[in-house]
């Protein structure tokens, strides 16, 4: 399955988007929870979502290229 | 924007000797990476509804790196696509220049190691040259630093990527960095003093290690970058050892691990790994105020 471009690329932005969103959400859940509403503070977890999904990113093709050894 | 388009005079010597060595086929990818990063931050910017600045010279630079940090053989669409990725994932998704966590550079070569495997090969050689084996491939293959001669190496008369194999070219542009004050030396300086004193160790030559793969671009280019690379001079020093013992790990068992080919040489690996410390050594060695005497 690996094989192909198209599908290594698309696995990465499925980690990604499934990183950033589930790092969003129980961001944005816990700013609830304190009662946060100001647009800054929500704004600045949207940014920390990001850096996690580059993260993941990072560590996901880096995992994908060595441990799995998909150059094989 | 004056240290963008400083960088971009720099990796001239090393862009223009790399067209000489490879011809038509080394300046179509250069262009492609240059214009590709240009268009992809336009767009994303525009879209985004941002102050357009891809004319500032960090995207050209982005654009530069990347082309140059690949295979002659890699196929162009491959170029484009790793270069985009850099620009949107690696720089503008958190906000553009200066708010970036890894260099969108290598960001974007890590992409291409992984989306694109079987473009890095063959490695195309230059001029002349009759073997298309680099010297970390022999390295590899020998467990000595004689592959090739160190004058052969300094020149660029080896195999390896667009922009990697002239050091001679490399070195000039990173002393007019040094001399317009437009680079964080101490990065490359500790970077190639580890891989100095671990060579020695070694019993291997260390001009080798220095003049093959793309250890010369990337301490030199790419962890020196000032977005990504820590502000105060202990945390500059630290990542530049990191920078180089990861990368001489990687040399010397990186190869002994099933899929770890790609990452024989080690550059893209030891570079964005160190990126994620950037802003921990940033906290750790920011100087602290001393407070005003009281009164008496």
């Amino acid at each position: 399955m690996f094989d192909n471009s198209f599908v290594r690329f698309l696995s990465v932005a499925v980690v990604m988007f499934a990183v950033g969103y589930i790092r969003y959400g129980v961001g944005l859940a816990r700013l609830k929870r304190e009662g946060e509403v100001e647009e800054k503070a929500r704004t600045a977890m949207a940014t920390t979502a990001k850096k996690w999904s580059l993260v993941a990113a990072f560590l996901y093709m880096v995992g994908m290229v060595s441990v799995a050894g998909l150059f094989l | 924007m004056k240290m963008m388009y400083g960088m971009l005079t720099a990796l001239a010597p090393a862009a223009i000797f790399s067209v000489f060595a490879f011809g038509w086929d080394a300046l179509i990818r250069i262009v492609v990476g240059v214009s590709t990063a240009i268009v992809a931050e336009f767009l994303y910017q525009k879209i985004a509804g941002r102050k357009v600045t891809a004319t500032d010279g960090s995207a050209m630079v982005t654009g530069l790196l990347l082309s140059m940090a690949v295979s002659v053989s890699t196929p162009v669409y491959a170029v484009a696509a790793s270069v985009a990725f850099g620009i949107v994932a690696g720089k503008q998704l958190l906000g553009g220049l200066g708010k970036n966590l890894f260099n969108p550079a290598m960001f974007g070569r890590l992409f291409y190691l992984f989306v694109f495997p079987d473009s890095i090969l063959p490695w195309r050689p230059p001029f002349d040259v009759t073997t298309s084996a680099t010297p970390l491939e022999l390295l590899r293959e020998t467990g000595q630093t004689n592959g090739y001669s160190i004058l052969d190496m300094f020149l660029g008369r080896i195999p390896g990527s667009i922009g990697e194999i002239s050091s001679i070219a490399l070195i000039l542009g990173f002393s007019y960095l040094v001399i317009r004050k437009f680079v964080r030396w101490r990065i490359p300086a500790a970077a190639f003093s580890v891989v100095l004193i671990l060579a020695v160790i070694a019993g291997q030559n260390p001009l080798y290690h220095f003049f093959a793969g793309s250890l010369m671009l990337g301490a030199c280019f790419m962890a020196t970058d000032p977005m990504t690379s820590p502000r105060f001079e202990k945390g500059q020093l630290i990542l530049g050892a990191g920078v180089g013992l990861i990368i001489m790990s990687m040399r010397w068992w990186g190869w002994q691990t099933p899929g770890v080919y790609v990452f024989t040489e080690g550059t893209t690996f030891a570079v964005l790994t160190m990126n994620l410390f950037v802003p921990w050594f940033n906290r750790l060695f920011k100087p602290v105020k001393k407070a005003a005497p009281k009164p008496a």
